[in-house]
């Protein structure tokens, strides 16, 4: 399976893109295009957004204007400068994350979907502990833990993010791998003699890909509300961090007299994660996969 | 046999409430790090720590302090609040009740529009009414639920004033009242939890209109109607019921952010709180309540998954 894979030539793989691209719907690509904005916002923001994300001195929650597009918030910084920082912020953090999960989880779900027996029956039930904790509940008693040294720091919503993950997308992973294994290739491999590694590597996770690809999109879709939800709890970012989450909850006491303080991040937010959401849908349908979101 | 199928999964769900409840004493006692300073923060003095550890029965060894904390916990107690010096299970007994309350209002506003836009959204495939659902639905799970509270907090408390902005509760308040002062809260947890459901029972509802049964109903000349309610519906809420259990289990790490968005004292803002102020015993009280909830709604949801489906049994 993954030498075919390999085999194929390079003009053959772009070809491969393109028709991959053809069959997306319109709204996929509206919303690809959109992610491409948000990264570029990404990485360019900070040669030209106007302010400094923690420059304070005009005055607070000034309304919009041509000095300051999106007004000014509570301590009287840029609503825009600080949206077009946080962007940073909330896609380093989200897909870091979620790859790291995909990577652990994928992995530990595959291999001991592969293995069985009591090392699968041990993992399993472990993991399905760690789930019946509410994921939010999970996060937070986690923060908690970690005390305050750690408070805010990338490292530790990232480390969060893959606690309440890793194990969801191992429980999705290790079924699709106790599908997979009765397979001929996986029975021949084994007679082979080849390395539970190995086995994973080279033949489970090409024809898991499709599967875990989707995976990686609805979870990549829900990790900016976890994260922001945090910030906005105040166990996330921390102050003066320009986080989308973190600003709402900052400035909504003057939801009134500033409204787009709020919206703005709020408008950032959502609009990220309905694009992340219609690109996955769009995903999914060319693989002519479901996607299945649970809350 | 059902019934020992279901005293099976019983006992597999005790099991787990007591792996989880090690867990969670794990996360906030054990880990390394003086826990009496975590808990009185830098500037405590030597004493203050002394006196909080002889409180805790920090000198005891862990397994100790866990063993005689789950055996409390068996006989209702949870210890004393750190910060109010009451009971537990006092501090948690008012607010356990207003997030039922709360819970209780959002799931009755939930069913009736699930129902109806996931059965116009099925009987209207592919019509503009059908993609309309379908894009706010969409749109409604990708709002963070904080984001869609302090919404609605803009457009119905501040610019139309037809509820009020924080969900302030007195006790002497009247049913009426406090739906006035919960609706708001009663929306965003529904609207977070129907955007899941409508998606999946319209889904549901399509391959079931399409199997042959339906279409021999139609072409025996069953009214629309009829068809849809009688022979349609009954079948497709088998799942859907499951994504009713995974959406209690939803609203248990819902109310923590909703409860803060709108200062409403339920117990998802008391963990929050409570959390904040290191406030440890409530913590653990809070946590396994919350876990406990949902270990049995998904025990609820397999139960009646079985009820409804037969060959779901043998296993």
């Amino acid at each position: 399976m993954a030498t075919t894979a390999l085999a194929v030539s390079a003009p053959t793989r772009r070809a491969g893109v393109r028709r991959f691209l053809r069959r997306f719907t319109l709204s996929a690509r509206v919303a690809a295009v959109v992610l491409l904005l948000y990264g570029l916002i990404a990485l360019t923001g900070p040669l030209w957004a106007p302010y400094s994300p923690f420059a304070t001195g005009s005055v607070p929650f000034g309304g919009g204007s041509w000095t300051h597009l999106f007004g000014t918030d509570i301590l009287g910084r840029d609503v825009f400068s600080r949206v077009v920082y946080g962007t940073r912020n909330v896609l380093y953090l989200s897909l870091t994350s979620t790859l790291l999960a995909l990577l652990v989880g994928g992995a530990i779900g595959l291999a001991s979907g592969l293995v069985g027996g009591w090392v699968d029956e041990l993992l399993m039930r472990a993991f399905e502990t760690i789930i019946s904790i509410p994921l939010l509940v999970l996060a937070l008693l986690a923060i908690a833990a970690a005390g305050p040294k750690l408070a805010g720091s990338s490292l530790l919503l990232i480390l969060v993010v893959l606690l309440v993950y890793a194990p969801r997308i191992a429980r999705m992973a290790r079924t699709v791998a106790v599908d997979l294994v009765t397979r001929d290739y996986v029975t021949v491999a084994r007679a082979r003699g080849e390395s539970v590694a190995s086995i994973v590597w080279r033949e489970l996770t090409p024809n898991a890909a499709g599967v875990l690809l989707v995976e990686f999109g609805v979870r990549a879709g829900y990790a900016p509300i976890l994260i922001s939800s945090l910030g906005f709890l105040g166990f996330g970012a921390q102050p003066p961090s320009p986080e989308w989450g973190l600003m709402i909850s900052e400035n909504r006491v003057a939801i009134v007299t500033a409204p787009l303080s709020v919206l703005a991040p709020a408008g950032a937010l959502a609009v990220l994660v309905i694009s992340l959401n219609l690109v996955t849908d769009g995903v999914a349908r060319v693989l002519g996969r479901s996607v299945t979101r649970t809350p | 046999m059902i019934l020992r199928l279901i005293a099976q999964r019983l006992a597999a769900a005790v099991a787990t409430l007591l792996v989880v409840s090690a867990l969670v004493f794990f996360f906030t006692s054990v880990l390394p790090g003086d826990i009496a300073e975590r808990v009185l923060g830098h500037e405590s003095t030597a004493q203050q720590r002394e006196l909080f550890r002889e409180r805790m029965h920090l000198d005891r060894p862990v397994y100790d302090r866990y063993a005689s904390w789950v055996g409390g916990v068996f006989r209702g107690d949870f210890g004393r609040s750190l910060v109010s010096d009451e009971t537990v299970t006092s501090t948690i007994a008012s607010s356990a009740r207003n997030t039922l309350f709360l819970s209780l209002f959002a799931f009755a506003l939930y069913l009736p529009v699930t129902l109806v836009l996931a059965t116009l959204g099925a009987l209207f495939r592919g019509k503009p009414i059908d993609s309309l659902i379908s894009v706010i639905t969409l749109v409604g799970l990708s709002i963070p639920d904080f984001v869609l509270g302090t919404l609605l907090i803009f457009g119905f408390a501040v610019k139309l004033s037809l509820a009020p902005a924080l969900s302030i509760v007195n006790p002497g308040d009247g049913f009426f009242t406090r739906l006035h002062e919960t609706v708001l809260p009663a929306v965003t947890l529904m609207v977070a939890m129907a955007v899941y459901a409508i998606r999946m029972l319209r889904d549901n509802l399509i391959d079931v209109l399409d199997s042959e049964y339906v279409r021999m109903a139609t072409l025996k000349g069953v009214p629309r109607w009829r068809v849809v309610f009688r022979h349609a519906l009954p079948n497709a809420i088998g799942p859907a019921l499951n994504v009713t259990a995974l959406n209690l289990t939803y609203l248990i790490g819902g109310v923590v952010v909703v409860e803060t968005v709108f200062s409403y004292p339920g117990l998802g803002k008391m963990l929050v709180d409570s959390i904040s102020v290191r406030d440890v015993p409530v913590v653990e009280a809070a946590a396994l309540l919350a876990s406990g909830v949902y270990i049995l709604a998904n025990l609820a949801a397999d139960v009646l998954a079985m009820l409804a489906n037969p060959r779901l049994r043998t296993t």
